[in-house]
Order: structure tokens, then C-alpha cells, then sequence
């Protein structure tokens, strides 16, 4: 009894496979399954008889139908084309139609899989013999197991498998390191550098923070922030007054903007601007933020700023709305001087823009509202000894020395340095004289 | 980052209609004439034993091993050929 199946169970194509495998001639295409049969059952399971003679006890274990445990003895080729299906999808193989021209592969994987299963479990019993901590490594080697099998990988596949694994966990954690790692390079950077790129540290903070935490955090600053600017503003405000002259205008809003001294920027871009400022949102509202954002914005007029600031900080609301609220309140206040016309429109034109299109400069424009690097500068100057104190102090000095040493020393060496000093080029000649003399 | 060769290119730009099978990247003469004794005479013919084969590769390597006289980098180009061509066109 061998545990092969009859030949006649098998159908036509699986014999003419199998005759394929074993390299045995088929009969004529027309013939039937008997003359199959009987190739395969002379050629076929000879070959199977001789390999399978010397494990006779083997076979006997076999015989109980197919046992998944001794799965190492089943040749392949001896399977149903159903059972090699089914045995590639155990292995996590899914297997397509077995028909005669892709058997021999799925033949040719299973017995891979075989190999590999039994290298892996042999692997695992020497390592259970050899490591008292066994549990990992059974782990480990269940796992590559698992992996050569869903996988049907390659044996040098398998073993790149768990190495591939722990280079991507590791690579995970540092991925997700990374992530945090922006914001602590701010805050670094910001701790490292303490005075010169304020502006750049605030303005990354400003990126790296949250919206609701620096809005809270700079809720109580803005209470401050009206007074210092409101300051600044009228000056800059009532200076435009004197320089601007209003006379009618197409639009109050725009008009309300291009009245502002030194600026001819148009409603458009302070909308985009307020817009793209109130996007990063509710976040630096704290003057030296603004400073750092009105120098982010290239180099756009710094006076703008003021008055943006001056927009921003009476009113929480939207961007639409302080715009046009400030609009308004600037527009009365600077046009406080004047009387109130009696259609109630405040107009002025447009400023021409100082030098453009060979206009003259008629408006004086006035001190222009400065950056907080040029505040700096100012009062670093201010604290600095000017040039020419320093040239009077060192000559003053000087001379007080001189005088010092005049007196203390004694007169005649003194008389006698001064006169060599001064009878420098002389002397010498003289004394050189006398020398090439008395030679 | 694989470097495709002018014939994968060149495959894989377009469908294959009838092309023959030498026009499969990988597939030179020696292995064209094998496969087409074989019975694989056009490249669809080989795409059919790759679409059999569940688009897999690897079993599509050992498939072309053995069936002809392939070395593993004539069967990985033919067998990533086949995919791409699928990939873009299937």
C-alpha cells in the first residue's frame, strides 16, 4: 500500500503533468486517460517507490492522510492539485489555476517552503537548546517562519526580513522624532541666540506655537499694546494731517488708507495682508511680533505697520471688520482737524507717490516710523561716545601726560629730549658729521 | 529605484498588441526562439502565464527558469516588464 492515489484518480491534465515532471514521453494527444494511467503508473511511481524505500516507517505515518506534521515527506509532485492548492495557501501562498504549465512551479515553491519550514524549525529547536530566554527567540523565529511563509520569500529574504524590521522600527522612532524636532530647534535656537535674530526667533515661534496658547498668552499683552502704539500713530498721523491735503475721492475706505502719509499701498493688499495675518491667526498680537512680522513682509513700508497694529488692536473680530472699523476711526481721526463736510464723506486722493512718474516731492513726508533693529542702532548710538569725543579725549589726555612728565622729570633731560626730538633730522646730520669729522 | 532598459521602456509605453515575444525586455533571440518552440510565439501569450501565475513575479521567475534557459536577471527583467506593462495598462 503506498499512500499515493491511484493514478486513476487523478484527472488527465494532472497526469499529463506529472508525465511532464518525470520527463516521461506522453502518448498521442487523442489518447485517454487509461494510457496515461498506465504511464504514470509504470514510470511515475516507480520513481516514487524508489524514493520513498527507505522510509518505510515514514511512510506508514503518512499514510494517515496527509498529516500536516510530516508535511517535510510529501513530495509535491505526488499531490492533488487541490491538495498543492491548498497546501501553498496554508503557507500563505495563494495559488492561481494548477494547470500543466504552472504546476511545475507551484510544485517547485512548495518544496521551497518545505525547506524553509524545516531549516526554521530546526533553527528553532537549537535555539531552545542553546538560550535559556527562549521565548524570544521562539518569537523571533515563529515570526520569520511566518514572514518566509506569508512572504514565500527567498531564504535570503527571510534573513533580511528581521533586520529590514528592526532598521524600520528604529527608523519609526526617529521619523516620529522628527517631527518634535521643529519646534524644540526654535526654542533651541531661540535660547542660543538671545539678542541679534529676535525677529526671526519670534517669528518661528510665532510657526511652532499653537494659535490658541499665543493668543491666550497675548491677550493681556494687547492691552499694552494700544497705548504704545496709539503714541506712535498720532504722531505719525497728525504729521500726515498737516502733509496730506484732502479734497474728494472716489472712495472713503480707500482714500481712508491712501491718506496715510508715505504709504500708496491699496485697500487689496491690506486685506490680503490682515487676511494672511489673521490666518496664522489670533497668534502675535505682542508688539515686538508685529515688528517681527511687518519685517517678515520684505520690506514692505514699516509705517504701514502702525497703523495695521493700530487696525488690529482695537478689535477682536474678524479681518473684514477691522478693517473697516479702523478705517473709520483713522479716517476721523485724522480728518478730527477738519470740518465735517456736509454730505458727511471723508475724501481725500490719493498721495501721489513721492518721486514716481517724475512728480515732484510736494509733501514733506515725515519722520518715518522705524524698525526695532533701527531702534536698536539709535540707542546703541546714543549710548556709544561719538568719533570726535573720542579724538578730543585722547589728545586731552595726551597732553595731560605730557605735562605730567614735563614735570616730574628734570628740566634738562627734558630740554634735551625735546631738543633732539625737534633737531631730530638735523642732529643726526650733525652728530654724523662730527662722527665721519672725527674718523 | 530600478533602471529600466530602453526595451522596458519602450514595452511598457504602449499596449502590446501583437508584438512578439522578443519585444519583452530580458527576452533576447536565444530565449525568444526558446519560447517560441514552446508555444509562447507572442508577448500575450507570456503575459497569459504571468496573469496565470496571479502577476507574481517570483513565480513567474521560476516559471521562465524553467521553462527556458533564463538566468535570474533575464527572468527578474522580463518578470518586472510584464508588471509594469500590467500595472499601467490592466
Amino acid at each position: 500500500m503506498s499512500f499515493v492515489e491511484d493514478p486513476g484518480h487523478l484527472s488527465k491534465s494532472r497526469l499529463k503533468s506529472d508525465l511532464v515532471a518525470h520527463k516521461v514521453e506522453l502518448p498521442p494527444a487523442g489518447s485517454k486517460k487509461e494510457a496515461y494511467v498506465a504511464l504514470h503508473l509504470r514510470h511515475v511511481d516507480q520513481t516514487n517507490a524508489a524514493n520513498f524505500s527507505s522510509d518505510e516507517d515514514d511512510q506508514e505515518l503518512g499514510v494517515a492522510g496527509g498529516d500536516p506534521g510530516s508535511a517535510e515527506e510529501l513530495d509535491p509532485s505526488a499531490l492533488t492539485d487541490n491538495d498543492l492548492k491548498a497546501l501553498l495557501f496554508k503557507y500563505g501562498v495563494k495559488a492561481g489555476p494548477i494547470l500543466a504549465s504552472t504546476r511545475a512551479v507551484y510544485e517547485n515553491k512548495l518544496r521551497k517552503l518545505l525547506q524553509s519550514a524545516g531549516e526554521g524549525e530546526s533553527n528553532e529547536a537549537e535555539n531552545a537548546v542553546l538560550y535559556s530566554d527562549s521565548d524570544e527567540e521562539d518569537v523571533r523565529e515563529e515570526n520569520e517562519d511566518e514572514e518566509k511563509e506569508l512572504e514565500g520569500a527567498q531564504e535570503k529574504k527571510a534573513e533580511a526580513l528581521e533586520p529590514n524590521q528592526q532598521q524600520s522600527d528604529e527608523k519609526n522612532v526617529p521619523a516620529k522624532k522628527g517631527d518634535f524636532f521643529y519646534p524644540q530647534c526654535f526654542f533651541l535656537s531661540s535660547r542660543l541666540r538671545p539678542c541679534p535674530p529676535r525677529n526671526n526667533e519670534r517669528s518661528s515661534r510665532r510657526n511652532s506655537k499653537n494659535a490658541l496658547k499665543s493668543s491666550e498668552r497675548t491677550r493681556p499683552h494687547r492691552s499694552q499694546i494700544p497705548a504704545g502704539i496709539s503714541k506712535v500713530s498720532s504722531v505719525a498721523q497728525h504729521s500726515g494731517l498737516r502733509s496730506g491735503v484732502p479734497s474728494a475721492s472716489p472712495s472713503v475706505v480707500s482714500s481712508s488708507c491712501s491718506s496715510f502719509p508715505s504709504q500708496a499701498f491699496s485697500i487689496t493688499q491690506m486685506v490680503e495682508k490682515m487676511e494672511s495675518w489673521s490666518a496664522p491667526s489670533a497668534c502675535s498680537y505682542s508688539m515686538p511680533e508685529h515688528w517681527s512680522r511687518s519685517s517678515r513682509l520684505d520690506n514692505d513700508a514699516e509705517d504701514k505697520d502702525i497703523i495695521v497694529d493700530q487696525a488690529d488692536t482695537p478689535k477682536d473680530s474678524t479681518c473684514v471688520k477691522e478693517i473697516k472699523d479702523p478705517g473709520r476711526d483713522i479716517l476721523k481721526d485724522l480728518l478730527a482737524d477738519t470740518k465735517a463736510s456736509p454730505t458727511g464723506i471723508y475724501a481725500t486722493p490719493r498721495r501721489p507717490i513721492k518721486g514716481a512718474a517724475l512728480r515732484p516731492v510736494q509733501y514733506a513726508y515725515p519722520d518715518t516710523p522705524v524698525s526695532p533693529t533701527t531702534l536698536e542702532r539709535q540707542e546703541v548710538q546714543r549710548r556709544l561716545v561719538p568719533v570726535y569725543v573720542q579724538v578730543l579725549v585722547f589728545f586731552a589726555v595726551a597732553c595731560i601726560l605730557f605735562l605730567i612728565f614735563v614735570n616730574v622729570e628734570d628740566t634738562n633731560s627734558v630740554v634735551d629730549l625735546l631738543e633732539s626730538l625737534s633737531q631730530g633730522p638735523d642732529g643726526d646730520d650733525e652728530r654724523l658729521d662730527a662722527a665721519s669729522g672725527e674718523l | 529605484m530600478s533602471t529600466t532598459s530602453q526595451k522596458h521602456r519602450n514595452f511598457v509605453s504602449e499596449p502590446m498588441a501583437d508584438k512578439p515575444v522578443m519585444a519583452l525586455a530580458g527576452i533576447g533571440d536565444r530565449l525568444g526562439h526558446s519560447l517560441t518552440e514552446q508555444g509562447y510565439d507572442k508577448a500575450y501569450v507570456v503575459l497569459g502565464q504571468f496573469l496565470l501565475l496571479r502577476k507574481d513575479t517570483e513565480l513567474f521567475c521560476y516559471w521562465l527558469k524553467d521553462v527556458t534557459a533564463a538566468n535570474r536577471k533575464q527572468a527578474d527583467d522580463c518578470a518586472q516588464c510584464l508588471k509594469d506593462w500590467c500595472d499601467a495598462f490592466l
